[in-house]
């Protein structure tokens, strides 16, 4: 690690001295080990360790970026004089916004010592007791572990030193048969506190359960999503509805809904980094201290999250949701929360009648119809027919093709058990969900396997 | 830089390992962004680092870094060599690679105008220019236009002796132009949808793309969809444009080819295929028109170079051949297995990742059909046209594309303009109900900069030369 002291005094010379009016440094480091097994043996063991400096800076209200993974004075000062040459020959941009301040920060421990000791032999151990456990069943085992430390620091010429030090452990598990797989995964900013037994057994039991699966025709099914599956559908959200541009372009389903009834009274889902029950992270990436959004409250629509730029552009505060320089995507809510419903995951079950268990989904893809929030793609890894309250065989894999406004609107329960699922950057944020209840929802193709 | 790559392979020589190399890469770009009338964004990143890839005892362990003094060159030696011993306690067989000839060599990817000299001015320029006219249309809500440029300088070595040099040029465009009104949003993109056009040029790729040119009829397609009936469900002959069939080449024919994710490597993530060894040379994958082949030898197509990051020279080797699968994308590790040579398809994202078998050019050829015959000689059909959405299982069977937009083909003629259409079906099925093929007068190469594989994820540079072609009663408009 470079630690916040060193991290400090380069990055705050370099912005000191610029002649931009504004000046900001984004340190990102990085330091992870990557172990990959598939066919029940490691192909894959790999380790990384980088940093990157990005600058941002501005004249007036023109800005340039500029970034290397040079971490020597002589380099940063030469990559943020780029940044100004930039600034220089650019055009101006009415919504450019450099607010950032001092702010205090909620203080969260974020990095584990034990996580950050894991070597590539550790690492190696845990993934040889699962291909054992896959193999004494007959099965394969194919997955990853990785463990990661990173460090994340913005600095700026007014005044803001913002620095964070991270760990973070994620596992995913398949374990497969000719005819059938089952997936779990565990993500956590504590290695100790991965319970790798209990996600081998539940790979196993989804792949021997789902042996021999059994076709259904496409149709209007109950579903019962469980955590993964909830996660893989708000993944898509979170770009396509849940941040600014696509609330005021009018493209995100919750553009003029706000107090509005959206969905089921069930059903909460909100962004907040600060809370601890999810992979929490104080800050975003413009020095900015992070807000509570509910994008759906009780069933009404929210608001969307903002950075400054957006922030400025549409008349409202920035939410510390702020992306690191150069990013034209907007925005981004990286700890979002459903919030946990009263009922027992067992018993929800239970109440099915007739309908399909979803462990996961693959290859969802949310552009067909953003305004609807229309989206398609595949279950995998543990599709299982219930009847009467019980799961009674596997199910070849299925298309979904639905809007998540008809989804949202039919939810008729929600557990109160809820899984972090790993998402785009489980350094900084996941995807924190409960299993779902959802009737009708709407199949639209099937496959071979 | 070569000097220490050398001398770093001398040390790990001494090792007692199986093979060992290691790739100093240096990375730049630069990446311009207009929206919604204002210049959003211009960055340039740089970077560089050293992989050093060991196989020790049959088992593979790498180890990369951006320091680049020996004594950390050395550290980075030992702790890939150190990774790859820990794979050990799962071995089953052992690693080996196949035999290879071993290059001394230079390669320069061939361009004409340097983008990074091009003034910045000129460059926003003409994105704002392009801005400007798209949002001549009042229902234009949301205008993106962007330009990207890559330099790759990289070395290569090996424990073999080999040691190569390439420099690799790309350059890229494009933009989107989205009609909102109640409710609604309807998206027309030039020259392809997801940022545009790319290939290993200079900037008088972009000088021939007329941006500018086509700025106005995007605009208007755009708003006319507002208007367009919604595509019907039904099951129809369809033909699609060159644009989406890079798309539909790219999911069902290019990623499924891939011999790691065949033998299970790429399980944890995106998934197998179901174009497995016992069906090379068997399956019938489409019907006699249909031949594709990967080739990384084309000058100034985004997925050509000299050599791959296994130091394999860049080949063109046939994946279907009139119809019947003859051959997988490979490496060195993965070729023996089905007893061909490697083909040249490892490439590693940059200095940090490390090499996997990946999509070079992978091409349809071209058929007889002149593209105006071959709308004529469709009675009923639909022609979809630009990639909106894309989804296939994880086997590479059920798929479903969203494009921008249909027209009906009615007696031979285009007629009514459709708006969200969507297609689906299952890959053999879908290529065997292929019945023509447009000519070489029709075909050209798409260059996809974001290609997505790997843990941790890598996005790699391909290309796909595609012509439109017709598939017989294939199921659109299915999303209920």
């Amino acid at each position: 690690m470079t630690g916040k002291e060193k991290i400090f005094e380069l990055l705050g010379k370099v912005v000191a001295g610029s002649k931009a009016d504004f000046a900001e440094a984004v340190f990102l480091g990085t330091d992870y080990g990557l172990t990959r097994y598939a066919n029940s043996m490691i192909h894959q063991n790999v380790a990384d360790q980088n940093n990157n400096v990005s600058f941002k800076v501005a004249i007036g209200k023109k800005v340039g970026v500029a970034s290397t993974n040079v971490l020597e004075l002589e380099s940063l000062h030469k990559t943020c004089n780029d940044a100004i040459e930039i600034a220089e020959r650019a055009k101006p941009n009415p919504h450019s916004a450099f607010l950032s301040r001092p702010a205090r920060y909620k203080k969260l421990t974020t990095y584990f010592k034990q996580t950050a000791g894991v070597t590539p032999a550790k690492r190696a151990a845990i993934v040889k007791r699962i291909c054992q456990r896959a193999e004494r069943k007959g099965l394969i085992a194919s997955g990853s572990l990785t463990t990661s430390v990173s460090e994340i620091a913005i600095v700026n010429n007014k005044g803001v030193a913002a620095y964070q030090p991270n760990t973070s452990t994620f596992v995913n598990m398949i374990f497969s048969s000719a005819d059938s797989s089952g997936y779990a995964q565990g993500l956590s900013r504590r290695f100790d506190m991965i319970d790798f037994n209990r996600l081998i057994a539940r790979a196993e039991e989804k792949c021997l359960k789902s042996q021999n699966p059994v076709t259904l025709e496409p149709g209007r099914y109950d579903v019962f999503l469980e955590p993964v599956a909830v996660a893989n559908l708000l993944e898509w959200l979170t770009f396509i509805a849940f941040s600014a541009n696509p609330y005021h372009e009018k493209t995100s389903f919750l553009s003029g809904r706000k107090g509005k009834k959206i969905g089921s009274t069930l059903l909460s889902i909100y962004d907040d980094g600060l809370d601890i029950k999810g992979i929490a992270f104080p800050f975003d990436f413009e020095g900015v201290p992070k807000k509570r959004v509910f994008f759906i409250r009780k069933g009404l629509g929210g608001t969307p999250v903002y950075d400054q730029a957006t922030a400025k552009k549409y008349k409202a505060k920035s939410t510390g949701h702020g992306m690191p320089p150069g990013n034209t995507g907007g925005p981004v809510p990286f700890n979002v929360h459903v919030a946990p419903g009263t009922r027992n995951s067992v018993k929800m079950l239970q109440s099915i009648e007739r309908g399909i268990l979803v462990t996961r989904f693959h290859y969802i893809n949310g552009f067909l119809d953003p305004p609807k929030a229309l989206l398609t793609g595949m279950t995998r890894d543990g599709t299982f027919l219930v009847e009467n309250g019980k799961i009674v065989s596997g199910v070849k894999n299925l298309r979904f093709t639905e809007s998540m406004l008809r989804a949202f609107g039919n939810i008729v329960a929600v557990s109160k058990e809820t899984e972090l699922v790993d998402t785009w950057w489980s350094d900084i944020g996941c995807i924190t969900a409960p299993a779902l209840h959802v009737r009708d929802f709407t199949f639209t193709g099937k496959t071979e396997f | 830089m070569k000097d220490r790559l050398k001398e770093i392979i001398d040390y790990i020589k001494h090792k007692g390992i199986d093979y060992a190399d290691a790739r100093y890469v240096e990375q730049r770009s630069e990446s311009i962004t207009v929206k919604d009338g204002q210049l959003e964004a211009v960055s340039r990143n740089a970077g560089r680092g050293v992989g050093i890839r060991v196989l020790h005892n049959g088992c593979w362990g790498f180890a990369s870094g951006s320091l680049l003094e020996i004594r950390d060159l050395r550290r980075l030696a030992d702790k890939a060599i150190g990774i790859a011993r820990a794979s050990a306690v799962t071995r089953k067989a052992p690693a080996a690679l196949a035999p290879v000839d071993v290059k001394t060599d230079k390669y320069i990817s061939p361009f004409i105008e340097d983008p990074f000299r091009v003034p910045l001015d000129e460059k926003i320029g003409l994105l704002l220019k392009v801005d400007e006219i798209l949002r001549r249309q009042k229902k234009i809500k949301i205008t993106e236009s962007s330009m990207d440029f890559f330099r790759t300088d990289k070395f290569f070595c090996s424990t073999e002796g080999a040691m190569i040099e390439q420099s690799i040029l790309e350059s890229g465009a494009g933009y989107e132009a989205t009609a909102v009104e109640r409710g609604e949003a309807q998206r027309r993109s030039y020259p392809n949808s997801h940022r545009g056009d790319f290939r290993c040029a200079g900037y008088e790729f972009i000088r021939g793309m007329d941006l500018d040119g086509n700025a106005e009829r995007v605009a208007e397609e755009a708003v006319a969809l507002l208007l367009a009936p919604p595509c019907p469900a039904i099951e129809t002959d369809i033909i699609i444009s060159g644009d989406q069939m890079a798309l539909q080449v790219h999911e069902s024919c290019g990623h499924p080819v891939e011999l790691d994710r065949v033998l299970g490597t790429e399980i944890s993530l995106a998934g197998g295929s179901f174009m497995t060894i016992d069906k090379l040379r068997q399956l019938k994958y489409g019907s006699d028109k249909v031949s594709i082949v990967q080739d990384a030898t084309i000058p100034y197509a985004l997925g050509s170079f000299g050599y791959d990051d296994e130091g394999v020279k860049a080949t063109r080797t046939d994946i279907i051949r009139n119809g019947l699968f003859v051959g997988y994308l490979t490496s060195r590790e993965t070729a023996q297995i089905v007893n061909s040579a490697p083909n040249g398809t490892m490439r590693a994202d940059g200095w940090n990742a490390i090499p996997l078998i990946r999509m070079t050019n992978i091409n349809l050829e071209p058929g007889e059909w002149d593209y105006d015959s071959l709308i004529a000689d469709t009675k009923n059909g639909i022609l979809l046209s630009t990639n909106k959405s894309w989804s296939i299982d994880d086997k590479r069977l059920n798929f479903q594309f969203g494009v921008e937009v249909a027209w009906q083909i009615k007696d031979g003629k285009i007629t009514t303009m459709y708006k969200n259409p969507i297609y689906t079906g299952i890959t053999p099925e879908f290529w065997n109900s292929c019945d023509s093929i447009c000519n070489r007068n029709h075909w050209r190469i798409w260059g996809l900069p974001s290609c997505g594989k790997g843990e941790p994820m890598q996005t790699a540079h391909v290309a796909h030369g595609t012509a439109p072609a017709r598939f017989r009663n294939v199921k659109v408009g299915v999303s209920k």
